[in-house]
């Protein structure tokens, strides 16, 4: 273990906002992506129940 | 009818074009001018650090100004319907796409490299690096028609078609911008620039044997 | 109309792969290709963090903002395989005419543009506190960038087309035109940087830590499982689109289907 508590983490040595700044974003990224994704699977399959349907 | 017939054939039908419709070539230079008219004002006048920013702003000017006229290669073309004629020409079609390229940047090419030295005088540079500068200029507009014949080829009448042209090929432009202008800055430091005017010929002889035939193709895909 | 395994190999002269050019083989084998790579992107990041932040040191000269290589360096990777990716898919589709490869092409696209834009991004917040600027045009940045600016072209290429067939190709070639240049563009930029050696040098890869490195690499193989997965996801997707009318596709989707 490399920290002695869980503040001397999130500090990252005075450098947190970079890390966490780089790491949040990717969060955020993946976050939209994975919505993304799923938003147009379900466009998808609703024109497809559409076309169904009709 | 020959190759050679057919080529002169499509190149001085582009000439007597450019000669009956000036805007043509007119309005890139034009455009050339206010843009590298508009950089001091946002820079201030000081002539020291219009000596730096000048060889960029003027080449970059340049390929911007070259850039406007690529919608023309083909999209009048397609409108009265003389792009079929090429497209069913015995002719090799990259052979002709070559021909049409060639005059165009015959006709702006020398139009922007001749106009270059005097933007130099805008931006305090020295003959030397003014000289320089219409060089590089030269050889930067046809290796940007070329590749731009590429994106003018697949967005033939398309909407918008002239600012995503701009947007795939401007990335492409990179290499032949950074030789180009930094040949200029050589010699504006007074060190050789046969190594960058070297690359930049080589870029320009690339385009030349590759960017005809992508066109050619890219015209089949877009006009199928 | 439905073949047995069998068929299809015999078809294809034992050439079994070849039968997976079309939709109706390879939407399920997309699909569990998809679900296995999901799986292995969150074991092999949670692997990976955890040896990058519990177990990988204090670096001796950046102190602990190191640790941003762990997405950063993935990432630009990434960036990188994923547009050659698309480029080998875009000359496959324009050499066979197969339409998956197109779609396979599409269906990346997006992934590799964020990740590029991930790079970036975690590069600048890397380089402020460690070499004092949040940008600097070095070789593998401004690379960066100017691939983010090729993925971007690709993408709005493709949308401005009605007919997708012509959109497919024409977008194939300006991804084929891109992959021919970048390396030309890479070379330019390094020997444009090494021109004006305004800012600081950023230092290679120095030596690091042997755990820094084994954690690198696995953050590297979990960006990997995750970009086939989405990008398997994307393609699934672009196939229910764009095949919407098969019989086949109307058979599977029935347990989706009220």
């Amino acid at each position: 273990m490399n920290w002695e508590s869980w503040s001397a983490f999130w500090d990252m040595g005075g450098r947190g906002f970079f890390v966490w700044g780089s790491y949040g974003a990717l969060l955020i990224a993946v976050i939209a992506e994975l919505v993304s994704l799923r938003q147009a699977r379900k466009s998808a399959l609703q024109a497809l129940q559409e076309d169904h349907d009709s | 009818m020959s190759l050679r017939v057919a080529v002169g054939a499509v190149f001085r039908r582009e000439m007597q074009l450019f000669a009956r419709r000036k805007s043509d070539w007119a309005n890139p230079l034009m455009f050339f001018l206010i843009v590298c008219s508009l950089f001091p004002f946002a820079v201030g006048s000081e002539s020291e650090r219009l000596k730096l920013i000048g060889i960029g702003v003027i080449f970059v000017g340049a390929l911007l100004a070259a850039m406007l006229s690529l919608p023309r290669l083909f999209d009048e073309d397609a409108r009265d319907g003389s792009l079929e004629l090429l497209l069913t020409s015995p002719e090799p079609l990259a052979v002709l796409i070559l021909a049409r390229v060639a005059a165009l940047s015959l006709a702006l090419g020398v139009a922007l490299a001749v106009v270059s030295p005097v933007f130099a005088l805008f931006y305090a540079l020295p003959g030397d690096v003014a000289a320089m500068l219409a060089l590089t200029v030269a050889m930067a507009v046809p290796t940007l028609l070329l590749v731009g014949a590429i994106a003018a080829a697949l967005l033939v009448s398309a909407r918008g078609g002239a600012i995503l042209t701009a947007v795939l090929v401007l990335p492409l432009t990179i290499p032949t911008l950074i030789f180009g202008a930094g040949a200029a800055l050589r010699v504006l430091y007074g060190e050789s620039p046969a190594a960058e005017l070297a690359l930049q010929a080589a870029f320009m002889l690339l385009a030349l044997a590759l960017c005809p035939l992508a066109a050619a193709a890219a015209l089949k895909i877009s006009t199928d | 109309m439905a073949r047995t395994e069998q068929q299809s190999n015999e078809k294809y002269g034992g050439r079994w792969f070849w039968r997976y050019a079309s939709p109706a083989a390879f939407f399920p084998l997309a699909g569990r290709i998809e679900a296995l790579c999901w799986v292995l992107a969150i074991v092999l990041s949670a692997i990976g963090l955890y040896l990058g932040f519990f177990v990988a040191p204090t670096d001796a000269q950046q102190g602990e903002v190191y640790r941003v290589i762990f997405i950063h360096v993935p990432a630009a990777w990434m960036a990188m395989v994923i547009y050659l990716a698309m480029a080998f898919w875009s000359l496959l589709g324009l050499v066979l005419g197969t339409r998956l490869s197109f779609m396979m092409s599409h269906a990346l696209a997006p992934t590799g543009a964020i990740m590029a834009v991930i790079s970036l991004w975690t590069g600048a917040l890397w380089g402020r506190p460690t070499w004092g600027t949040y940008w600097v045009w070095d070789a593998r940045l401004t690379s960066t960038l100017i691939l983010f600016f090729l993925y971007v072209g690709y993408m709005a290429l493709a949308a401005s087309f009605d007919d997708k067939k012509k959109g497919d190709r024409a977008s194939a070639l300006i991804a084929l035109v891109g992959a021919i240049n970048v390396p030309i563009i890479y070379f330019s930029v390094k020997w444009w940087n090494t021109l004006h050696q305004g800012s600081s040098v950023r230092p290679g890869s120095s030596s690091m830590a042997t755990t820094m490195l084994t954690a690198m690499l696995i953050m590297t193989f979990a960006f990997w499982a995750y970009s086939i997965a989405a990008a398997m996801h994307r393609l699934r997707t672009g196939v229910i689109e764009r095949e919407g009318k098969a019989a086949w596709l109307r058979d599977a989707m029935k347990g989706w289907l009220r």
